[in-house]
Protein backbone atom coordinates (compact mmCIF):
# COMPACT_ATOMS: atom_id res chain seq x y z
CA UNK A 1 0.00 0.00 0.00
CA UNK A 2 1.26 3.59 -0.93
CA UNK A 3 0.67 6.57 1.18
CA UNK A 4 2.38 10.09 1.12
CA UNK A 5 3.36 12.15 4.36
CA UNK A 6 4.16 15.89 4.07
CA UNK A 7 5.51 17.55 7.11
CA UNK A 8 5.22 21.25 7.20
CA UNK A 9 6.82 24.22 9.41
CA UNK A 10 10.20 22.63 9.78
CA UNK A 11 12.68 25.72 10.03
CA UNK A 12 16.54 25.33 10.93
CA UNK A 13 18.48 28.78 11.94
CA UNK A 14 21.86 28.68 10.50
CA UNK A 15 23.89 31.90 10.15
CA UNK A 16 25.13 33.35 6.33
CA UNK A 17 28.17 31.25 6.02
CA UNK A 18 27.17 28.17 7.73
CA UNK A 19 27.14 25.35 5.14
CA UNK A 20 24.31 23.16 5.78
CA UNK A 21 24.66 19.03 5.51
CA UNK A 22 21.59 16.90 5.01
CA UNK A 23 21.22 13.61 6.13
CA UNK A 24 18.72 11.10 5.30
CA UNK A 25 18.92 7.96 8.02
CA UNK A 26 16.84 4.81 6.83
CA UNK A 27 16.52 3.44 10.11
CA UNK A 28 14.37 0.54 10.08
CA UNK A 29 16.11 -2.78 8.36
CA UNK A 30 15.28 -3.58 4.26
CA UNK A 31 14.54 0.08 3.07
CA UNK A 32 15.22 1.36 -0.83
CA UNK A 33 15.03 4.34 -1.40
CA UNK A 34 15.84 7.77 -3.25
CA UNK A 35 15.66 11.56 -1.92
CA UNK A 36 15.59 14.86 -3.72
CA UNK A 37 15.89 18.13 -2.68
CA UNK A 38 14.79 21.32 -4.08
CA UNK A 39 16.36 24.27 -2.69
CA UNK A 40 15.77 28.04 -3.54
CA UNK A 41 17.83 29.26 -6.78
CA UNK A 42 20.11 26.17 -7.86
CA UNK A 43 21.69 24.27 -6.26
CA UNK A 44 19.44 20.96 -5.95
CA UNK A 45 20.58 17.61 -5.14
CA UNK A 46 19.97 13.92 -4.29
CA UNK A 47 20.42 11.24 -2.10
CA UNK A 48 20.58 7.47 -2.67
CA UNK A 49 19.71 5.60 0.12
CA UNK A 50 20.99 6.33 3.40
CA UNK A 51 23.49 9.15 2.90
CA UNK A 52 24.40 12.73 3.33
CA UNK A 53 24.67 16.04 1.08
CA UNK A 54 25.45 19.87 1.44
CA UNK A 55 22.68 21.91 0.04
CA UNK A 56 24.52 25.01 0.48
CA UNK A 57 25.37 27.70 2.57
CA UNK A 58 22.81 29.51 4.99
CA UNK A 59 22.63 32.75 3.02
CA UNK A 60 21.68 30.71 0.18
CA UNK A 61 18.59 29.12 1.45
CA UNK A 62 16.78 32.26 2.71
CA UNK A 63 13.22 33.10 1.13
CA UNK A 64 12.04 30.32 -0.38
CA UNK A 65 11.10 26.97 1.35
CA UNK A 66 13.79 24.15 1.03
CA UNK A 67 11.70 20.86 -0.35
CA UNK A 68 12.79 17.29 0.77
CA UNK A 69 10.89 14.46 -1.05
CA UNK A 70 11.59 10.84 -0.40
CA UNK A 71 10.41 7.86 -2.09
CA UNK A 72 10.65 4.96 0.51
CA UNK A 73 9.94 1.25 -0.20
CA UNK A 74 10.24 -1.63 2.60
CA UNK A 75 10.62 -5.12 1.13
CA UNK A 76 11.66 -7.13 3.60
CA UNK A 77 8.79 -9.08 5.79
CA UNK A 78 10.31 -9.24 9.27
CA UNK A 79 10.50 -5.33 9.62
CA UNK A 80 7.17 -4.04 10.52
CA UNK A 81 7.55 -0.72 10.05
CA UNK A 82 9.15 2.14 7.93
CA UNK A 83 11.42 4.79 10.38
CA UNK A 84 13.20 7.49 8.66
CA UNK A 85 15.74 10.24 10.74
CA UNK A 86 16.37 13.84 8.78
CA UNK A 87 19.09 15.44 10.11
CA UNK A 88 20.75 18.95 9.30
CA UNK A 89 23.91 19.42 10.74
CA UNK A 90 23.42 16.51 12.54
CA UNK A 91 20.55 17.81 14.42
CA UNK A 92 17.51 16.12 14.40
CA UNK A 93 14.72 17.63 12.76
CA UNK A 94 12.27 14.81 11.56
CA UNK A 95 11.94 11.51 12.25
CA UNK A 96 9.25 9.50 10.58
CA UNK A 97 7.45 6.18 11.29
CA UNK A 98 5.01 4.35 9.92
CA UNK A 99 3.53 0.97 10.42
CA UNK A 100 3.65 -0.89 6.92
CA UNK A 101 0.20 -2.24 7.56
CA UNK A 102 -0.54 1.25 6.95
CA UNK A 103 2.00 1.74 3.89
CA UNK A 104 5.10 -0.38 2.53
CA UNK A 105 5.72 2.03 0.22
CA UNK A 106 6.07 5.96 1.17
CA UNK A 107 6.67 9.39 -0.08
CA UNK A 108 7.49 11.48 2.61
CA UNK A 109 8.44 15.42 1.90
CA UNK A 110 9.45 18.05 4.19
CA UNK A 111 9.25 21.46 3.93
CA UNK A 112 12.38 23.36 5.77
CA UNK A 113 12.49 27.04 6.34
CA UNK A 114 16.07 28.47 7.25
CA UNK A 115 15.74 31.42 8.87
CA UNK A 116 18.47 33.51 10.46
CA UNK A 117 19.69 33.08 14.30
CA UNK B 1 -18.90 -24.70 30.06
CA UNK B 2 -14.77 -24.95 29.35
CA UNK B 3 -15.49 -26.10 25.70
CA UNK B 4 -17.56 -23.70 25.04
CA UNK B 5 -15.10 -20.66 26.28
CA UNK B 6 -12.51 -21.67 24.59
CA UNK B 7 -14.80 -22.26 21.12
CA UNK B 8 -15.61 -18.70 21.83
CA UNK B 9 -12.23 -17.40 22.08
CA UNK B 10 -11.14 -19.07 19.16
CA UNK B 11 -14.05 -17.81 17.04
CA UNK B 12 -12.74 -13.79 18.80
CA UNK B 13 -8.88 -14.23 17.79
CA UNK B 14 -9.46 -14.28 14.10
CA UNK B 15 -11.47 -11.20 13.94
CA UNK B 16 -9.01 -9.47 17.10
CA UNK B 17 -6.06 -10.46 14.98
CA UNK B 18 -7.52 -8.70 11.28
CA UNK B 19 -8.22 -5.64 13.78
CA UNK B 20 -4.54 -5.57 14.26
CA UNK B 21 -3.66 -5.27 10.18
CA UNK B 22 -0.84 -7.24 10.72
CA UNK B 23 1.48 -7.82 8.00
CA UNK B 24 3.35 -11.34 6.80
CA UNK B 25 1.50 -14.64 6.52
CA UNK B 26 2.00 -17.35 9.33
CA UNK B 27 2.98 -20.33 8.47
CA UNK B 28 1.82 -23.95 9.99
CA UNK B 29 3.80 -24.52 13.55
CA UNK B 30 7.35 -25.95 13.29
CA UNK B 31 9.40 -24.89 16.47
CA UNK B 32 11.81 -27.61 17.06
CA UNK B 33 10.43 -27.29 20.73
CA UNK B 34 7.11 -28.45 19.75
CA UNK B 35 8.58 -31.10 18.01
CA UNK B 36 10.56 -33.05 20.26
CA UNK B 37 7.73 -32.73 23.21
CA UNK B 38 5.24 -34.70 20.39
CA UNK B 39 2.94 -31.69 19.96
CA UNK B 40 3.37 -31.26 16.16
CA UNK B 41 3.46 -35.11 14.99
CA UNK B 42 5.87 -34.08 11.78
CA UNK B 43 9.49 -34.95 12.01
CA UNK B 44 10.50 -32.63 9.51
CA UNK B 45 10.29 -28.95 10.48
CA UNK B 46 9.63 -26.39 7.91
CA UNK B 47 11.77 -23.60 8.02
CA UNK B 48 10.52 -20.90 10.16
CA UNK B 49 7.69 -18.03 9.37
CA UNK B 50 9.20 -14.24 9.19
CA UNK B 51 7.39 -13.85 13.00
CA UNK B 52 9.12 -12.46 15.68
CA UNK B 53 6.96 -14.08 18.44
CA UNK B 54 4.48 -17.03 17.56
CA UNK B 55 2.81 -19.15 19.82
CA UNK B 56 1.24 -22.41 18.71
CA UNK B 57 -2.05 -24.35 20.76
CA UNK B 58 -2.26 -27.84 20.68
CA UNK B 59 -5.22 -30.20 20.91
CA UNK B 60 -5.63 -34.42 20.48
CA UNK B 61 -8.75 -35.06 19.01
CA UNK B 62 -7.78 -38.71 20.50
CA UNK B 63 -7.88 -37.79 24.25
CA UNK B 64 -9.47 -39.22 26.50
CA UNK B 65 -12.54 -36.91 27.33
CA UNK B 66 -13.50 -36.31 23.73
CA UNK B 67 -13.28 -32.25 24.47
CA UNK B 68 -10.78 -29.98 22.18
CA UNK B 69 -9.59 -28.14 25.03
CA UNK B 70 -5.93 -26.84 24.24
CA UNK B 71 -3.39 -27.93 27.07
CA UNK B 72 0.06 -27.89 25.11
CA UNK B 73 1.55 -24.91 24.60
CA UNK B 74 4.55 -23.62 22.35
CA UNK B 75 6.52 -20.33 21.64
CA UNK B 76 9.24 -19.40 19.17
CA UNK B 77 11.09 -16.13 19.60
CA UNK B 78 13.50 -14.35 17.37
CA UNK B 79 14.93 -11.99 19.32
CA UNK B 80 17.07 -10.25 16.23
CA UNK B 81 14.21 -9.18 14.77
CA UNK B 82 12.70 -7.10 17.53
CA UNK B 83 15.04 -4.39 16.74
CA UNK B 84 16.36 -2.18 13.94
CA UNK B 85 19.68 -2.10 12.63
CA UNK B 86 19.47 -0.20 9.37
CA UNK B 87 20.13 -2.86 7.42
CA UNK B 88 19.89 -1.87 3.47
CA UNK B 89 18.00 -4.63 0.85
CA UNK B 90 21.97 -6.05 -0.57
CA UNK B 91 22.74 -6.87 2.97
CA UNK B 92 19.19 -8.26 4.45
CA UNK B 93 19.50 -10.44 1.12
CA UNK B 94 22.92 -11.05 0.86
CA UNK B 95 24.71 -11.58 4.80
CA UNK B 96 28.35 -10.47 4.75
CA UNK B 97 29.20 -13.76 6.79
CA UNK B 98 27.59 -17.08 8.15
CA UNK B 99 27.74 -15.43 11.29
CA UNK B 100 25.72 -12.78 10.41
CA UNK B 101 23.35 -15.73 9.15
CA UNK B 102 23.48 -17.39 12.42
CA UNK B 103 22.59 -14.56 14.22
CA UNK B 104 19.75 -13.36 12.17
CA UNK B 105 17.80 -16.37 11.73
CA UNK B 106 18.71 -17.88 15.13
CA UNK B 107 15.11 -18.55 17.45
CA UNK B 108 14.49 -19.68 20.51
CA UNK B 109 11.44 -22.23 21.04
CA UNK B 110 9.64 -23.34 24.31
CA UNK B 111 6.99 -25.93 24.83
CA UNK B 112 4.84 -27.19 27.64
CA UNK B 113 2.59 -30.31 28.07
CA UNK B 114 0.83 -31.18 31.53
CA UNK B 115 -0.26 -34.71 29.67
CA UNK B 116 3.51 -36.14 29.44
CA UNK B 117 2.45 -39.91 29.67
CA UNK B 118 4.81 -41.94 32.38
CA UNK B 119 5.27 -45.80 32.35
CA UNK B 120 2.43 -46.17 35.30
CA UNK B 121 -0.02 -43.83 33.29
CA UNK B 122 0.59 -40.71 35.56
CA UNK B 123 0.52 -37.73 33.93
CA UNK B 124 3.28 -35.50 34.23
CA UNK B 125 4.38 -31.97 33.31
CA UNK B 126 7.06 -32.02 30.26
CA UNK B 127 9.02 -28.59 29.42
CA UNK B 128 10.91 -28.26 26.14
CA UNK B 129 13.63 -25.89 24.87
CA UNK B 130 14.92 -25.40 21.13
CA UNK B 131 16.54 -23.33 19.05
CA UNK B 132 17.27 -23.58 15.24
CA UNK B 133 18.84 -21.07 12.81
CA UNK B 134 18.72 -20.90 8.63
CA UNK B 135 21.46 -20.53 6.17
CA UNK B 136 20.33 -19.75 2.89
CA UNK B 137 22.58 -20.08 -0.46
CA UNK B 138 22.59 -17.70 -3.11
CA UNK B 139 23.06 -18.68 -6.68
CA UNK B 140 24.19 -16.44 -9.61
CA UNK B 141 19.96 -16.29 -11.05
CA UNK B 142 19.13 -15.18 -7.45
CA UNK B 143 21.92 -12.10 -7.66
CA UNK B 144 20.70 -10.94 -11.34
CA UNK B 145 16.84 -11.03 -10.64
CA UNK B 146 17.98 -9.17 -7.25
CA UNK B 147 20.15 -6.46 -9.13
CA UNK B 148 17.40 -6.22 -11.86
CA UNK B 149 14.44 -5.15 -9.42
CA UNK B 150 16.83 -3.10 -7.48
CA UNK B 151 17.48 -1.03 -10.72
CA UNK B 152 14.06 -0.96 -11.99
CA UNK B 153 12.19 0.43 -8.58
CA UNK B 154 15.58 2.50 -7.37
CA UNK B 155 14.82 4.21 -11.33
CA UNK B 156 11.19 4.86 -10.70
CA UNK B 157 12.18 6.01 -7.51
CA UNK B 158 14.73 8.84 -8.76
CA UNK B 159 12.24 9.89 -10.86
CA UNK B 160 9.20 9.91 -8.81
CA UNK B 161 11.05 12.06 -5.85
CA UNK B 162 12.54 14.33 -8.57
CA UNK B 163 8.95 15.34 -9.85
CA UNK B 164 7.69 15.62 -6.60
CA UNK B 165 10.37 17.74 -4.90
CA UNK B 166 9.89 19.96 -7.34
CA UNK B 167 6.17 19.97 -7.25
CA UNK B 168 5.83 20.53 -3.82
CA UNK B 169 8.71 23.43 -4.11
CA UNK B 170 6.32 25.51 -6.83
CA UNK B 171 3.23 24.95 -4.64
CA UNK B 172 4.65 25.91 -1.37
CA UNK B 173 6.81 29.15 -2.68
CA UNK B 174 3.99 29.95 -4.80
CA UNK B 175 5.39 30.16 -7.87
CA UNK B 176 2.71 29.24 -10.23
CA UNK B 177 -0.72 30.69 -9.88
CA UNK B 178 -3.40 28.41 -11.25
CA UNK B 179 -3.28 24.32 -13.06
CA UNK B 180 -2.52 25.43 -16.53
CA UNK B 181 0.89 27.47 -15.08
CA UNK B 182 1.67 24.35 -12.89
CA UNK B 183 1.61 21.93 -15.95
CA UNK B 184 3.63 24.13 -17.86
CA UNK B 185 6.21 24.21 -15.32
CA UNK B 186 6.41 20.94 -14.22
CA UNK B 187 6.40 19.92 -17.80
CA UNK B 188 9.94 19.84 -18.17
CA UNK B 189 10.75 18.47 -14.93
CA UNK B 190 8.78 15.51 -15.83
CA UNK B 191 11.10 15.38 -19.36
CA UNK B 192 14.44 15.09 -17.31
CA UNK B 193 13.41 13.34 -14.66
CA UNK B 194 12.15 10.34 -17.26
CA UNK B 195 14.95 10.76 -19.76
CA UNK B 196 17.96 11.01 -17.23
CA UNK B 197 16.89 7.85 -15.37
CA UNK B 198 17.19 5.88 -18.86
CA UNK B 199 13.59 4.34 -18.39
CA UNK B 200 13.50 5.49 -21.97
CA UNK B 201 15.76 5.52 -25.06
CA UNK B 202 15.10 8.41 -26.78
CA UNK B 203 14.04 11.91 -25.54
CA UNK B 204 10.74 11.59 -27.47
CA UNK B 205 9.93 9.32 -25.69
CA UNK B 206 10.60 11.04 -22.37
CA UNK B 207 8.53 14.15 -24.09
CA UNK B 208 5.22 11.45 -24.91
CA UNK B 209 5.63 10.77 -21.05
CA UNK B 210 4.88 13.89 -20.08
CA UNK B 211 2.23 14.79 -22.54
CA UNK B 212 0.08 12.29 -21.57
CA UNK B 213 0.91 12.85 -17.73
CA UNK B 214 -0.43 16.44 -19.05
CA UNK B 215 -3.33 14.86 -20.87
CA UNK B 216 -4.74 12.55 -18.11
CA UNK B 217 -4.30 15.88 -15.59
CA UNK B 218 -7.47 17.16 -16.83
CA UNK B 219 -8.96 14.56 -15.44
CA UNK B 220 -8.37 14.53 -11.89
CA UNK B 221 -9.26 16.76 -9.15
CA UNK B 222 -8.31 20.79 -10.18
CA UNK B 223 -5.76 22.44 -8.19
CA UNK B 224 -6.41 24.25 -5.44
CA UNK B 225 -3.71 26.45 -4.63
CA UNK B 226 -5.23 27.09 -1.13
CA UNK B 227 -5.76 23.04 -0.50
CA UNK B 228 -3.20 21.70 -3.53
CA UNK B 229 -2.73 17.98 -1.58
CA UNK B 230 -5.52 16.26 -3.58
CA UNK B 231 -4.65 17.79 -6.62
CA UNK B 232 -0.73 16.87 -6.20
CA UNK B 233 -1.73 13.19 -4.80
CA UNK B 234 -3.49 12.63 -7.69
CA UNK B 235 -0.91 13.78 -9.90
CA UNK B 236 1.40 11.75 -8.27
CA UNK B 237 -0.50 8.47 -8.71
CA UNK B 238 -1.13 9.03 -12.61
CA UNK B 239 2.52 9.45 -12.93
CA UNK B 240 3.02 6.25 -10.46
CA UNK B 241 0.80 4.27 -12.87
CA UNK B 242 2.34 5.45 -16.11
CA UNK B 243 5.90 4.20 -14.77
CA UNK B 244 4.68 0.58 -13.19
CA UNK B 245 6.16 1.92 -9.69
CA UNK B 246 3.69 -0.14 -7.37
CA UNK B 247 4.03 -3.49 -9.83
CA UNK B 248 7.91 -3.59 -9.85
CA UNK B 249 7.56 -3.37 -6.13
CA UNK B 250 4.93 -6.00 -5.40
CA UNK B 251 6.90 -8.18 -8.09
CA UNK B 252 10.01 -7.25 -6.12
CA UNK B 253 8.28 -7.43 -2.46
CA UNK B 254 6.94 -11.24 -4.08
CA UNK B 255 10.61 -12.59 -4.83
CA UNK B 256 12.03 -11.12 -1.24
CA UNK B 257 9.90 -13.51 0.49
CA UNK B 258 9.38 -16.38 -1.85
CA UNK B 259 12.88 -16.91 -2.91
CA UNK B 260 13.60 -19.44 -4.87
CA UNK B 261 16.76 -22.29 -3.78
CA UNK B 262 18.25 -23.78 -1.27
CA UNK B 263 18.53 -23.02 2.15
CA UNK B 264 19.58 -25.53 5.05
CA UNK B 265 18.17 -25.52 8.85
CA UNK B 266 19.99 -26.91 11.96
CA UNK B 267 17.88 -27.30 15.15
CA UNK B 268 18.42 -28.80 18.40
CA UNK B 269 15.65 -29.39 21.14
CA UNK B 270 15.77 -31.06 24.33
CA UNK B 271 12.72 -32.68 26.92
CA UNK B 272 13.04 -32.12 30.32
CA UNK B 273 10.28 -34.20 32.26
CA UNK B 274 9.41 -33.17 35.83
CA UNK B 275 8.01 -37.24 36.91
CA UNK B 276 7.31 -36.33 40.33
CA UNK B 277 5.58 -32.66 39.38
CA UNK B 278 8.62 -31.12 41.48
CA UNK B 279 10.82 -28.58 39.90
CA UNK B 280 13.95 -30.44 41.96
CA UNK B 281 13.21 -33.42 40.52
CA UNK B 282 13.98 -33.17 36.46
CA UNK B 283 15.51 -35.38 33.59
CA UNK B 284 16.51 -34.65 30.35
CA UNK B 285 14.64 -37.09 28.91
CA UNK B 286 15.74 -37.02 25.12
CA UNK B 287 17.59 -34.61 22.86
CA UNK B 288 17.10 -34.41 18.97
CA UNK B 289 19.45 -32.51 16.39
CA UNK B 290 17.84 -31.49 12.66
CA UNK B 291 19.62 -31.19 9.37
CA UNK B 292 16.71 -30.27 7.07
CA UNK B 293 17.63 -29.22 3.49
CA UNK B 294 15.10 -27.09 1.71
CA UNK B 295 14.53 -26.22 -1.89
CA UNK B 296 11.88 -23.42 -3.34
CA UNK B 297 11.54 -23.89 -6.62
CA UNK B 298 10.91 -20.83 -8.98
CA UNK B 299 8.06 -19.90 -11.71
CA UNK B 300 5.55 -22.28 -12.60
CA UNK B 301 6.69 -24.51 -9.61
CA UNK B 302 7.32 -21.72 -7.51
CA UNK B 303 4.40 -22.85 -5.38
CA UNK B 304 6.23 -26.59 -4.46
CA UNK B 305 9.01 -27.25 -1.81
CA UNK B 306 10.77 -29.80 -1.23
CA UNK B 307 12.44 -30.65 2.30
CA UNK B 308 14.70 -33.75 3.24
CA UNK B 309 15.37 -34.33 6.86
CA UNK B 310 18.05 -36.16 8.96
CA UNK B 311 17.17 -36.33 12.82
CA UNK B 312 19.24 -37.82 15.11
CA UNK B 313 17.59 -38.43 18.85
CA UNK B 314 19.15 -40.00 21.84
CA UNK B 315 17.15 -41.36 24.61
CA UNK B 316 17.80 -41.37 27.93
CA UNK B 317 18.09 -45.03 28.83
CA UNK B 318 18.48 -44.64 32.69
CA UNK B 319 15.45 -42.92 32.99
CA UNK B 320 13.10 -44.81 30.74
CA UNK B 321 14.18 -47.67 32.79
CA UNK B 322 13.28 -45.72 36.02
CA UNK B 323 10.29 -44.25 34.44
CA UNK B 324 9.10 -47.18 32.23
CA UNK B 325 9.71 -49.85 33.58
CA UNK B 326 9.56 -52.70 31.43
CA UNK B 327 9.00 -51.24 28.22
CA UNK B 328 11.76 -51.62 25.50
CA UNK B 329 13.38 -47.97 24.23
CA UNK B 330 16.50 -47.25 21.86
CA UNK B 331 19.18 -45.22 22.90
CA UNK B 332 19.93 -43.59 19.23
CA UNK B 333 17.63 -43.19 16.58
CA UNK B 334 18.52 -41.79 13.08
CA UNK B 335 15.50 -40.70 10.99
CA UNK B 336 15.80 -39.67 7.54
CA UNK B 337 13.35 -38.98 4.80
CA UNK B 338 11.87 -36.27 2.39
CA UNK B 339 7.98 -33.95 2.74
CA UNK B 340 6.70 -32.30 -0.23
CA UNK B 341 4.86 -29.05 0.53
CA UNK B 342 2.09 -27.30 -1.52
CA UNK B 343 1.12 -23.98 -1.09
CA UNK B 344 -1.94 -22.70 -2.98
CA UNK B 345 -3.58 -19.39 -2.34
CA UNK B 346 -4.96 -19.69 1.53
CA UNK B 347 -3.98 -23.24 2.07
CA UNK B 348 -1.32 -25.62 2.36
CA UNK B 349 -0.77 -29.63 2.11
CA UNK B 350 1.90 -31.73 2.63
CA UNK B 351 3.28 -35.19 3.34
CA UNK B 352 6.10 -36.46 4.54
CA UNK B 353 7.65 -39.75 4.95
CA UNK B 354 10.16 -40.90 7.46
CA UNK B 355 12.54 -43.90 8.33
CA UNK B 356 13.87 -44.77 11.34
CA UNK B 357 16.78 -46.88 12.21
CA UNK B 358 17.30 -47.14 16.42
CA UNK B 359 19.92 -49.48 18.11
CA UNK B 360 20.43 -49.30 21.37
CA UNK B 361 22.17 -52.08 23.98
CA UNK B 362 19.92 -54.07 26.40
CA UNK B 363 21.77 -55.76 29.69
CA UNK B 364 21.99 -59.61 29.05
CA UNK B 365 23.21 -60.87 32.47
CA UNK B 366 26.71 -61.27 33.68
CA UNK B 367 29.62 -63.56 32.49
CA UNK B 368 31.19 -66.07 34.88
CA UNK B 369 33.16 -63.10 36.55
CA UNK B 370 30.55 -61.16 37.50
CA UNK B 371 31.02 -58.38 34.37
CA UNK B 372 27.29 -57.27 32.93
CA UNK B 373 26.92 -58.97 29.54
CA UNK B 374 25.22 -56.10 27.29
CA UNK B 375 23.37 -57.33 23.82
CA UNK B 376 23.08 -54.84 20.92
CA UNK B 377 19.29 -54.70 19.27
CA UNK B 378 18.36 -52.63 16.10
CA UNK B 379 15.04 -51.85 14.86
CA UNK B 380 13.09 -50.04 11.81
CA UNK B 381 10.17 -48.22 11.41
CA UNK B 382 8.37 -46.17 9.14
CA UNK B 383 6.27 -42.52 9.73
CA UNK B 384 3.83 -41.05 7.14
CA UNK B 385 1.84 -37.84 7.56
CA UNK B 386 -0.22 -35.86 5.60
CA UNK B 387 -1.03 -32.03 6.94
CA UNK B 388 -3.71 -29.48 5.46
CA UNK B 389 -2.88 -26.16 6.93
CA UNK B 390 -5.74 -23.30 6.88
CA UNK B 391 -5.02 -19.52 6.79
CA UNK B 392 -7.78 -17.93 8.64
CA UNK B 393 -5.99 -14.60 8.85
CA UNK B 394 -2.67 -13.64 7.69
CA UNK B 395 -2.16 -14.35 11.46
CA UNK B 396 -3.68 -17.29 12.22
CA UNK B 397 -2.99 -20.68 10.91
CA UNK B 398 -5.30 -23.87 11.72
CA UNK B 399 -3.48 -27.82 10.56
CA UNK B 400 -4.95 -30.88 10.30
CA UNK B 401 -2.64 -33.53 10.45
CA UNK B 402 -3.77 -37.27 10.06
CA UNK B 403 -0.96 -40.58 9.46
CA UNK B 404 0.69 -43.30 11.51
CA UNK B 405 3.89 -42.43 13.03
CA UNK B 406 6.30 -44.18 15.00
CA UNK B 407 6.10 -46.59 17.38
CA UNK B 408 5.32 -44.56 20.79
CA UNK B 409 7.55 -45.65 24.04
CA UNK B 410 4.23 -46.55 25.63
CA UNK B 411 1.24 -48.13 23.78
CA UNK B 412 3.15 -49.30 20.62
CA UNK B 413 0.01 -50.15 18.72
CA UNK B 414 -1.59 -46.45 19.44
CA UNK B 415 0.30 -45.24 16.10
CA UNK B 416 -2.19 -42.83 14.44
CA UNK B 417 -2.08 -39.10 14.08
CA UNK B 418 -5.30 -37.12 14.11
CA UNK B 419 -3.99 -33.68 15.32
CA UNK B 420 -5.62 -30.00 15.13
CA UNK B 421 -3.42 -27.18 15.81
CA UNK B 422 -3.89 -23.16 15.96
CA UNK B 423 -0.91 -21.44 15.01
CA UNK B 424 -0.88 -17.61 16.23
CA UNK B 425 1.69 -14.86 15.29
CA UNK B 426 2.80 -11.57 17.23
CA UNK B 427 4.95 -10.49 14.92
CA UNK B 428 3.67 -6.40 14.43
CA UNK B 429 3.32 -4.09 16.61
CA UNK B 430 0.19 -2.20 16.95
CA UNK B 431 -1.02 1.18 16.38
CA UNK B 432 -0.52 2.13 19.83
CA UNK B 433 2.70 0.86 19.92
CA UNK B 434 4.58 3.47 18.09
CA UNK B 435 4.80 6.83 19.44
CA UNK B 436 3.35 9.42 17.44
CA UNK B 437 4.55 12.09 18.51
CA UNK B 438 8.13 11.67 17.86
Amino acid sequence: MHKIYRYRNLSFKVPDETEVLLMVEFISDGNLGHTAINVPGSGDSEIENSGSVNIGIGSNLRGDKTTVSTEVANLIPQEDEIRVAYRLNGQLIKEHVNLKSEADKVKIILYIKFPEP
Amino acid sequence: MKLNIVCFLLALLPVWLTAQEKLSKLLPPSSPASGILGLQPTTVLAPKSYQALETALFSNFNNNSGSIVPNDFALEFTPYWTQNHSLSVDEYLYPKSSIDQVIRNSSFSIASTQSFLLGDSTLSNALAFGYRTTFYFGNNKDREAVELFTSQLSMDQKVESKIVSEAEYLIENKKTANQKEFMAAIRNTIINAVYESGKYGRLKEAEEFAEDILAKSALIPPLDTAAPDPFLDSLYSLIGQKLSTEIVFNQFKTYVLERYGFSLDVAYAGVLNFPANKFESSYIVRQSFWVTPTYRFKDKLGFLKVMGVIRYEWYNTGYYNSYFNGVKTYENNLDYGLSVAGEFMKFSLSIELVGRKSHSEFPAGNDAEGNALYRKEQNTDFQYIASFNYNLTDQVVLSYSLGNRFEPVLNHHNTLVSLLMLNIGFGSPAKKDIDWEQ
